[in-house]
């Protein structure tokens, strides 16, 4: 092993990072604030890849980070592990969620209706211009309803599964404390169904939606629809010392099942923290996919898992960056050995040539 | 959630998990300001904790029915004990906000003492109509994108 020394790294290491903070200019409460009001949705994306949920610590993070997604990811997640944990919540169940958009593409007479929500998939993408003449863009106000809509909506697939539709599969009693976590266990293939599931909600958007998509073209077995989608407010139900349980607040969640006839009626499932449908349509593609015997290795589980992974990810690609001048030196070295060679050989035949014209015919 | 109402006009009013729901979920400058009243004459307060940390949020998936974790939520949580009275107080919130939970804990202690109930049973009251009064209005905004589908 050989090393290579640095001079004046740290003083050149020092610069480089005030050049890039200098860039940022000082980072304020009010920026941080006006991320967090003006980008909710990027803010939800990091939060879930980030599997931390606190708006402004992901606000600060992206400030601090100039944007660079992966960059606010990790200082998230350093952040998380300077934190106890110090409480396993109630599991989340169907009933228990504020739902504010719940669409199904599959079924158009679901339980409880359809409600769109907030959204844009259905408007005119066009540029307000005009704000960067200093008109501000200020958004029509909703016209509320007489009566609200409620609060909870029913179970589609408790509905199909009545119906016979799709195969029940009765959940085991689990403790909160007894689920299987990826935070404190390795990834092991088979992965356990709450392993996958874990790991698809803190996975890479982009990279969930590359694998999903390459599913969805038709590099599975599987034809997605959407059976259900659901953004909503999730209640954080921990336990009082003296045993009660409460809500201590509420997170916003997304979650979709998409729904595939390979044999018969079959459902992926995906959720994660914040409102990001892209991903969870994706990552319950590749969840349905990765179950099929023999998937294509684009939905493979295992390199579906492992690919998506944004911190490993993006920290081995840039990884690359830093330096290989010992490792690297020896393919330079075998590059020059080689032309060396070859110069070598060009020469020899141009004096056998002349001397023995038939030999070079025999050696071609 | 379970636990009988008692005599008390807070208990006799919200179950002990209501009367947490609502400090929870409560404006913090409205619990604080509370709390900074009942501190008054509650009397010497040890704090056990007061910090913040994880709170590992699982769900359940619709498909298999298989519990998993979903993520980590940062919380603020203080627990404290009033010797005088023999009462514990506990408060846990979503977020950093730990004088929050510090207020929570605070009211939830004398809640359990019985102490400032008026005041108590005030603050939970107006806290759950404005709760009740956001979350009738973004379920009205909602309803209003409520669609129905015919297929033609």
């Amino acid at each position: 092993m050989a090393y290579v020394a640095t001079r004046g790294g740290e003083y050149a290491i020092e610069q480089a990072e005030r050049l890039f903070r200098a860039d940022l200019g000082p980072i304020t409460r009010e920026r941080v604030d006006a991320v967090r009001t003006g980008l909710p949705y990027l803010i939800d994306r990091l939060m879930g890849e980030a599997s931390l949920y606190e708006p402004d610590l992901a606000a600060l993070a992206l400030a601090q980070a100039g944007g660079d997604l992966y960059e606010a990811i990790l200082l998230l997640r350093a952040y998380r592990t300077t934190q106890p944990r110090i409480a396993v919540a109630d599991p989340i169940d169907q009933p228990d969620l504020l739902t504010v958009r719940r669409i199904s593409a599959a079924f158009k007479d679901i339980p409880g209706g359809q409600i769109l929500g907030p959204t844009l998939d259905y408007s005119h993408r066009l540029l307000q211009v005009d704000v960067l003449q200093g008109n501000d863009y200020v958004p029509e106000p909703v016209i509320p309803a007489a009566k609200p809509a409620p609060a909870t909506q029913p179970s589609l697939t408790s509905w199909q599964k009545a119906q016979g539709l799709i195969p029940n599969h009765p959940g085991e009693t689990v403790a909160p404390e007894e689920i299987p976590d990826l935070t404190r266990e390795p990834l092991l293939f088979p992965a356990a169904r709450a392993h996958k599931l874990q790991s698809l909600a803190r996975a890479d958007t982009g990279g969930t939606l590359a694998l999903g998509y390459a599913s969805m073209r038709g590099y599975s077995a599987v034809h997605p629809t959407v059976n259900e989608l659901r953004l909503a407010y999730a209640p954080v139900r921990l336990r009082h010392p003296s045993g009660t349980i409460f809500s201590a607040g509420r997170v916003r969640v997304s979650q979709t099942e998409v729904i595939s006839k390979v044999k018969e009626l079959q459902l992926g499932f995906s959720a994660t923290f914040g409102w990001n449908e892209v991903k969870v349509i994706a990552a319950a593609t590749l969840d349905l996919a990765s179950n099929q015997p023999n998937p294509h290795p684009a939905a493979n589980e295992e390199f579906v898992l492992y690919h998506t992974e944004p911190i490993e990810s993006s920290g081995f690609c840039i990884h690359f960056k830093l330096p290989h001048y010992v490792t690297f030196q020896s393919t330079p070295d075998a590059l020059r050995r080689v032309k060396t060679d070859k110069d070598t050989a060009a020469v020899k035949p141009a004096v056998t040539e002349k001397l023995a014209p038939q030999q070079e015919e025999v050696a071609l | 959630m379970t636990e009988e109402k008692t005599g008390n006009p807070v208990n006799a009013s919200y179950t002990h998990a209501q009367a947490l729901d609502i400090l929870a979920a409560g404006r913090p400058a409205h619990i604080k300001a509370a709390a900074e009243k009942v501190l008054d004459t509650l009397g010497e307060v040890d704090v056990v904790v007061n910090r913040t940390g994880l709170a590992m949020l699982p769900l359940i998936d619709t498909v298999r029915s298989t519990a998993f974790h979903l993520g980590e939520v940062l919380v603020s949580e203080a627990h404290i004990r009033v010797p005088d009275r023999a009462v514990e107080g506990y408060g846990a919130v979503v977020g950093r906000d730990l004088e929050h939970a510090m207020g929570m804990a605070v009211i939830d202690a004398a809640i359990a003492a019985g102490h400032q109930a008026g005041l108590i049973l005030e603050l939970l009251n107006a806290e759950r109509r404005h709760q009740e009064k956001e979350d009738r209005q973004l379920l009205q905004k909602v309803e209003a994108t409520r669609v129905q589908m015919e297929t033609f």
